[in-house]
């Protein structure tokens, strides 16, 4: 099943960037979305443009080249970023991100920002009007319509993974989860706290004061309303298959027949985008210039794909991302414009388990992280345009970030040097107990990483700081899904190092980076994502209480404070901040969306001939 | 004859029994990724994979979930269901990728063996001459060179996006094309690539081969007897040579039915069974991966099947016992 490892790095190098769980950034500049150098290792040149050209022009057809398929056409369950490019383009959800929004969502199918009650516990959303379901549905949306494709989310065949998470504090959620869970096929369940008064007010009751991390996830595709009437039978399968008769709100949608089956679709080969007949402009603030949008998938040479968009006509990059010699081809040889970076909103790191020797010992792990050349790690990678070397872990532009320390980091000795610091390494290592600076006795260290290029290369990188202190690494690479599944997400087995994690963010809240990641409450028997399992009681209680700040300032000062005492336990070594590097032909006015870090196709024209 | 066509039937559907038991062992009881944990996605708690480890009946016994996965093949030629596509059933996929496959396997089959044969004979003929000399070399560089590598050769010098000479039909020209002779003309390149280490093989097979059965007694009297020496070759050589060489054919041809053509297909795009392959690999997709290799057994098994038929028929010392 293995013998092509040259493959699987190819397609390993076409996915790394795009974690499964969404992406993108945002920016404090806006408008033309300019990013400050500094922060993100990008120079001016290839700056996201987050603004279409003032003469764009109407109508042509644009290709997107892909490796992969979308996870799934029913926003449901989607959850990657490559799936929200078409999702923003052919559904509405309550709140939606436009190109420059860098840290508040706009109101999309809302017709006005959310109303909040004083005691930040109840949400109340008034549906737009005008906003119609494209054929066969064919009827304007109500508030019903949101509420049934919340609930449905809680269908085993359904199953919105982030949904626990993030609406966890809906009244009524826990009872309808037990009840969808007994009956999967028997509809979907009803959350009290989810009311519709009128076709067009939805209201949500919390049981904790958490309303603004909610409206931040409802700008993800799970509250793209769903007519029950039409989708029920769908849902009443299990695995559902409303994927394959999806109905769109937004200005583009699938290709369907009369019937609703989604011809346009072709899994893992092509999606076909038309514009949606029933969109109508005056309800929304997309400008949606081109007539249709063909994905074109299974481009797995990434570096052959990337050469045809450059060189070639009305084509932009999907999923996948050009490999470092055509990035550096690109920024000597393409026309301006043609090659831009984004910050994701992501990180990488170096995870140590904090749980078992000899990482117990947090002096062992602040030597390790003071030992590692965090220069070569990111290096990679592909070098500064793919991301600046990491000192922390909520990234640039992002609420949170300066408070952490910024890009100077948050001031811990171990973390000062990018390069490593082995001097301080060895002291380290003899406050451990360690006398001579190096490990003694038992020195094995187990490493279980992605067995795919760049990420072992990066182990191999990390491998060198363990042996100049003396540990002996036993590396074991595997395919991505191996190592979570049954090593890294997987307390009971994991080992002591896992090399090749990292997060993108959900939505443009630093919780949603910290505390799946970093929270002792959150490490589960499996799907364990605090990869490091760091537990500390300070740390949980600030997180616990950091969850419910409403001020924007307050929370941001409070997330950047968690971010330093993670940083300051030295449970990983932070060694990039992702940027997304996009390509697109020379001529097309192609316009990026700060928040998926990727291209917004309803802002995206071709330029005039 | 119908007898021996009848048990080799009986023979073949048991070995796709045993073939499904495998697979079925391999990727259920020995599975190097959780299934619940895939279809749940990063993230997502511990009550979520339960619920889909208990709707999707993936904590049943074993003999269940096989019973239940056999009884599907059998009644309805159900797969399963592929976590990473849409929960497209596997088996529409795999017949949307069907097509491809075919055209691409036996267009490099027509023209391999119009390669091969022409090469082995003159080879096998003309031995140590010049003309053998260059071609043995020819095809020893050629079977020397990885597909992978020769199809990123092929479309940097003549694919018509990223080629230097712009000849052929690029990456992903076969999606694109909406003819049936577009689609031959977008095959023209991953023909020539598939075909070329294939045809080096069997121009060397073919020609030792003939080199063996020309002299053989029964050339020699066909000789002395005045049968012109094309006859001789063409009748009485290269009939007896091929009849091996039909063996090799029907596996090949089944083997890259089954998903082989992998690399010529994921380096041009093709939409074919084994670019999806790579694809199902890549995620983890175990139960398109299961539907893959059982389709592909079923392929080589019936080809198997087809090639000893057909030997029995080309050699009458075989007989159907």
């Amino acid at each position: 099943m293995r013998r092509h490892p040259w493959l699987l790095a190819l397609l390993a190098l076409a996915i790394a960037i795009a974690i499964p769980a969404c992406g993108g950034d945002d920016d404090d500049e806006g408008g033309n979305g300019a990013s400050a150098a500094g922060e993100t290792g990008i120079p001016e040149e290839f700056a996201a443009p987050t603004a279409p050209p003032e003469n764009a022009q109407e109508g042509g057809d644009l290709t997107v080249l892909a490796t992969d398929d979308v996870d799934y056409m029913d926003p449901g369950p989607a959850y990657y970023q490559f799936t929200y490019m078409v999702t923003s383009a052919a559904h509405r959800t309550l709140m939606g991100w436009q190109p420059d929004d860098t840290t508040e969502p706009s109101p999309d199918l809302a017709a006005e920002e959310p109303e909040i009650s004083e005691d930040n516990k109840t949400i109340t959303f008034t549906i737009r009007d005008g906003v119609k379901f494209s054929p066969p549905v064919d009827r304007e949306v109500t508030s019903a319509d949101v509420k049934y494709a919340i609930e449905r989310g809680l269908l085993p065949g359904v199953a919105t993974a982030y949904l626990p998470s993030y609406l966890g504090d809906v009244v009524g959620f826990k009872q309808a989860q037990k009840q969808a869970q007994q009956n999967p096929t028997g509809g979907a369940p009803d959350i009290e706290g989810i009311k519709t008064p009128d076709d067009k007010t939805l209201v949500i009751e919390l049981e904790r004061p958490t309303a603004a991390t909610v409206i931040q996830a409802l700008s993800l595709p799970i509250s793209a309303p769903v007519p029950e009437e039409y989708a029920q039978e769908f849902d009443a399968q299990n695995p559902s298959t409303y994927g394959e008769h999806v109905v769109f709100t937004g200005p583009y949608m699938v290709e369907n027949n009369a019937e609703g089956e989604l011809v346009g679709y072709k899994p893992g080969r092509e999606i076909r985008l038309v514009r949606n007949p029933n969109w109508d402009p005056e309800t929304d603030w997309r400008p949606a210039y081109l007539d249709s949008i063909t994905i074109r998938e299974g481009f797995a040479d990434t570096a052959s794909a990337s050469r045809r968009i450059l060189d070639g006509s009305a084509q932009i990059n999907g999923d996948l991302t050009p490999p470092p010699n055509v990035i550096q081809e690109a920024a000597q040889n393409a026309e301006p414009g043609q090659l831009t970076a984004t910050p994701s909103g992501g990180n990488r790191y170096i995870a140590l388990n904090t749980q078992a020797p000899p990482f117990d010992d947090i002096n062992v792990r602040k030597a390790v992280v003071a030992a590692s050349d965090r220069v070569a790690m990111r290096n990679t990678r592909g070098g500064e345009l793919v991301g600046s070397v990491a000192t922390h872990f909520i990234p640039p532009n992002f609420p949170g970030f300066e408070e952490a320390g910024g890009v100077e980091g948050t001031g811990v000795d171990f973390l000062a040097k990018p390069e490593g610091d082995i001097e301080l390494a060895k002291e380290y290592m003899r406050e451990a107990g360690y006398e001579s600076g190096m490990c003694e006795g038992d020195c094995t260290v187990t490493i279980v990483g992605d067995g795919a290029s760049p990420d072992k290369e990066t182990t191999a990188v990390f491998e060198d700081a363990l042996r100049a202190l003396g540990f002996e690494p036993q590396t074991r690479g595997v395919a991505r899904d191996i190592m979570y599944t049954r090593f890294c997400g997987n307390p009971k087995a994991a080992p002591n190092v896992c090399p090749s994690v990292g997060w993108l963010k959900d939505f443009n809240d630093p919780q949603s980076m910290l505390q799946p990641t970093f929270s002792g409450d959150q490490i589960q028997p499996s799907n364990n994502v605090n990869w490091p399992q760091l537990d500390v009681p300070e740390i949980n209680e600030a997180i616990d209480e950091a969850t419910l700040i409403a001020d924007e300032e307050e929370r941001a000062q409070a997330w950047g404070e968690i971010d330093k005492m993670i940083t300051e336990q030295a449970a990983a070594v932070p060694y990039i901040w992702d940027n997304q590097v996009n390509i697109q032909s020379a001529d097309v006015a192609g316009v990026i969306n700060l928040f998926n870090a990727n291209w917004d196709l309803s802002f995206t024209s071709l330029k005039a001939e | 004859m119908l007898r021996y066509i009848a048990r080799r039937l009986l023979w073949a559907v048991a070995l796709l029994f045993i073939v499904m038991a495998v697979i079925f062992v391999i990727f259920n009881v020995l599975p190097t990724a959780d299934p619940a944990q895939l279809r749940a996605g990063r993230g997502a708690s511990v009550e979520q994979i339960e619920a889909i480890r208990q709707s999707y009946g993936l904590d049943d016994p074993i003999y269940v979930r096989f019973a239940r996965y056999v009884e599907g093949v059998v009644t309805e030629f159900d797969l399963g269901t592929s976590i990473f596509q849409n929960n497209a059933p596997v088996r529409d996929i795999i017949f949307d990728r069907l097509p491809a496959t075919l055209m691409l396997t036996l267009g490099a089959v027509i023209l391999w063996l119009a390669i091969a044969i022409p090469v082995g004979v003159i080879s096998a003929i003309r031995r140590r001459s010049l003309l053998d000399r260059t071609t043995m070399i020819a095809t020893l560089t050629l079977i020397s060179a990885p597909v992978f590598w020769l199809g990123l050769v092929a479309l940097y010098l003549f694919a018509q996006d990223v080629g230097l000479i712009s000849i052929f039909p690029g990456i992903g020209a076969y999606s694109e094309a909406t003819t049936f002779m577009g689609k031959v003309s977008a095959m023209i390149l991953p023909w020539i690539v598939l075909a070329s280490a294939t045809a080096a093989i069997y121009a060397r097979y073919i020609r030792s081969q003939m080199i063996e059965v020309m002299s053989e007694d029964y050339i020699r009297t066909a000789r002395a007897k005045g049968v012109p020496e094309g006859l001789v070759v063409r009748r009485h050589g290269l009939r007896s040579a091929l009849t091996p060489v039909v063996t090799l054919l029907g596996i090949d041809i089944g083997v890259l039915l089954a998903g082989n053509a992998i690399l010529t297909e994921t380096v041009f795009n093709i939409p074919g069974i084994g670019g999806e392959l790579a694809s199902a690999i890549g995620q983890s997709d175990y139960e398109l991966i299961q539907g893959i290799v059982l389709f592909g057994a079923f392929f080589i098994v019936i080809l198997s099947l087809i090639v000893d038929i057909l030997y029995a028929y080309l050699d009458p010392r075989v007989r159907y016992t």
